[in-house]
């Protein structure tokens, strides 16, 4: 009997767990369904450490086109526009240019928005509390990396609408690094007037069709020795940075939520000590390995930053 | 004498105007090149006033030198985005034909990161696992929008160690800008990656 008990408790747990995960991946489906089928306007906040960046998102559907507007409110401001899958960066100092792509690389990483199945190879979907966030009752859904190399990303949902209220990247240690939270969001049957006139803006050409380009020059030129569980190879080359005008080994690494740059360089003059930068999840390691530079920048933590950097080698 | 005037250069018949050593009437104006008589006027003044401080020492060419290169004090008594304008030169574009003003406020990317960075580098004493870790020395910038190329009356060896300093904030802001920019393309690239994986797939 008491055999018995156990295991029908046991299988009520996993039953409830089972319920609980796909509760969590519904959660996220929705999300996805509501921020790509509704009309809203929104404004959010994005608190990075001391530093604050405010934002306008409002988006549409619209005769079955998606218009999409983010803007950056402070400072020199950066405009992102969309409008189905072209994509167009406005920046200053820059001519714009346009990406075939069919989500905006914004705060928010875009897969959440995508197919956020595809990221429980390596994060585990857990529900959390309820709670009360931008005058809306909401629901924490928490993507959680299954090892310690990564940050968490928490997500809060609108129980109603199922969109997006606010969102953190929280350390292993349950500490809120990068909050990104809406001060308003308004859902309206018609899109917004701003938005139709996209459909009648000229966007610039957009750029040629991506390739993976994994040049094998800069492939050969260095050897990455270690890099998080599910991290993957997206692109490879060597290129002069836009700022600085400096020549660069580049690699950028992906695992699907979080993105990860590594950059080899010429020494720059001077002693100077490795050491790491961070400004809310973002982090920047700058390793002096004597003959070579290593930078590498991404959400992840400075140490698993740290361990990317140091791996880094001539090939023998 | 006049004819001498006439084969004069105008750099000297504008020299010898400000000199009180000609009559200032139409064949002299026409002689003089106007901007460089304006630039003449600047440098007489600048030296006067140097001379009431007691100091005379023959700066005319250095003053003008440091004239040719001074990129944009315009008449107009430009704000004080000059020094950023210097640097952005060509690249300032409108944002977007529907929203001006936002283009007008522009300030360096660098600049903008880095101060982002710099405000953000203090010790966090409250968390051990950070504390291990290295940190960057990194000047804080006060307000936020100070050029990158900010310069003071330093002594030498620390200017040149600020040189190096401001040469790695420069490569840091460099590398955010640039990280940023490619993780624009990542998902496409993963999007692109996955389709071509299950392809192959699908031909085994």
């Amino acid at each position: 009997m008491r055999l018995l008990a156990c295991i029908l408790g046991l299988f009520l747990a996993t039953l409830t767990h089972a319920e609980e995960v796909v509760s969590a991946k519904q959660l996220l489906n929705n999300m996805a369904t509501a921020v790509h089928n509704r009309n809203f306007d929104a404004s959010f906040v994005v608190l990075k450490g001391k530093g604050m960046e405010p934002y306008r998102w409002v988006h549409a559907k619209h005769n079955n086109k998606e218009l999409e507007l983010l803007s950056l409110l402070n400072g020199a401001g950066l405009e992102i526009v969309r409008v189905d899958d072209l994509v167009t960066y406005y920046e200053p100092q820059s001519t714009p240019y346009s990406v075939r792509t069919d989500s905006i690389a914004g705060p928010i990483p875009e897969i959440l928005f995508k197919d956020s199945q595809a990221l429980l190879e390596h994060y585990d979907f857990v529900l959390g509390g309820k709670g009360r966030i931008a005058g809306r009752p909401a629901q924490l859904v928490r993507v959680e990396s299954k090892d310690d190399s990564k940050y968490n990303y928490w997500l809060w949902i609108d129980t109603q609408s199922s969109l997006l209220l606010k969102a953190a990247y929280v350390t292993q240690q349950g500490e809120l690094l990068e909050q990104l939270q809406l001060t308003h969001i308004s859902v309206t049957p018609e899109p917004a007037e701003q938005l139709l006139e996209l459909t009648q803006r000229e966007f610039p050409t957009p750029l040629p069709a991506l390739e993976l380009s994994k040049d094998e020059t800069a492939q050969s030129n260095w050897q990455i020795g270690w890099l998080p569980e599910g991290f993957k190879l997206l692109k490879s080359d060597r290129h002069k940075l836009d700022l600085n005008n400096e020549l660069a080994d580049y690699y950028l690494f992906s695992d699907g939520l979080v993105d990860v740059s590594v950059f080899v360089q010429r020494p720059l003059p001077g002693q100077r000590p490795s050491g790491a930068l961070s400004s809310g999840a973002t982090t920047v390691y700058v390793h002096n390995s004597g003959a070579f530079d290593v930078s590498v920048v991404g959400n992840i933590p400075a140490i698993t930053a740290k361990s990317i950097a140091e791996s880094v080698k001539r090939p023998l | 004498m006049t004819k001498q005037n006439l084969t004069t250069s105008p750099q000297e018949a504008a020299s010898r105007l400000l000199d009180g050593d000609l009559q200032l009437e139409q064949s002299s104006c026409s002689q003089i090149d106007q901007e460089k008589f304006a630039r003449y006027a600047q440098i007489g003044d600048v030296m006067r006033q140097t001379q009431t401080g007691g100091i005379s020492i023959d700066i005319t060419a250095s003053v003008a030198q440091a004239l040719e290169n001074e990129p944009c004090h315009s008449v107009a008594g430009d704000d004080n985005s000059a020094d950023i304008e210097q640097v952005s030169d060509t690249k300032v574009i409108k944002l977007s034909a529907w929203r001006k003003p936002l283009s007008q406020v522009a300030i360096a990317a660098s600049v903008a990161l880095v101060a982002v960075l710099g405000v953000n580098t203090m010790p966090q004493q409250n968390s051990p696992a950070i504390d291990e870790m290295p940190i960057l020395q990194s000047r804080p910038l006060a307000g936020g929008v100070a050029p990158v190329s900010f310069s003071s009356e330093q002594p030498a060896l620390q200017q040149a160690e600020q040189g190096i300093r401001d040469l790695q904030q420069q490569r840091i802001g460099a590398l955010v800008l640039e990280h940023q920019r490619q993780s624009r393309v990542a998902y496409a690239l993963q999007q692109k990656d996955k389709a071509e994986r299950e392809q192959s797939e699908e031909k085994k």
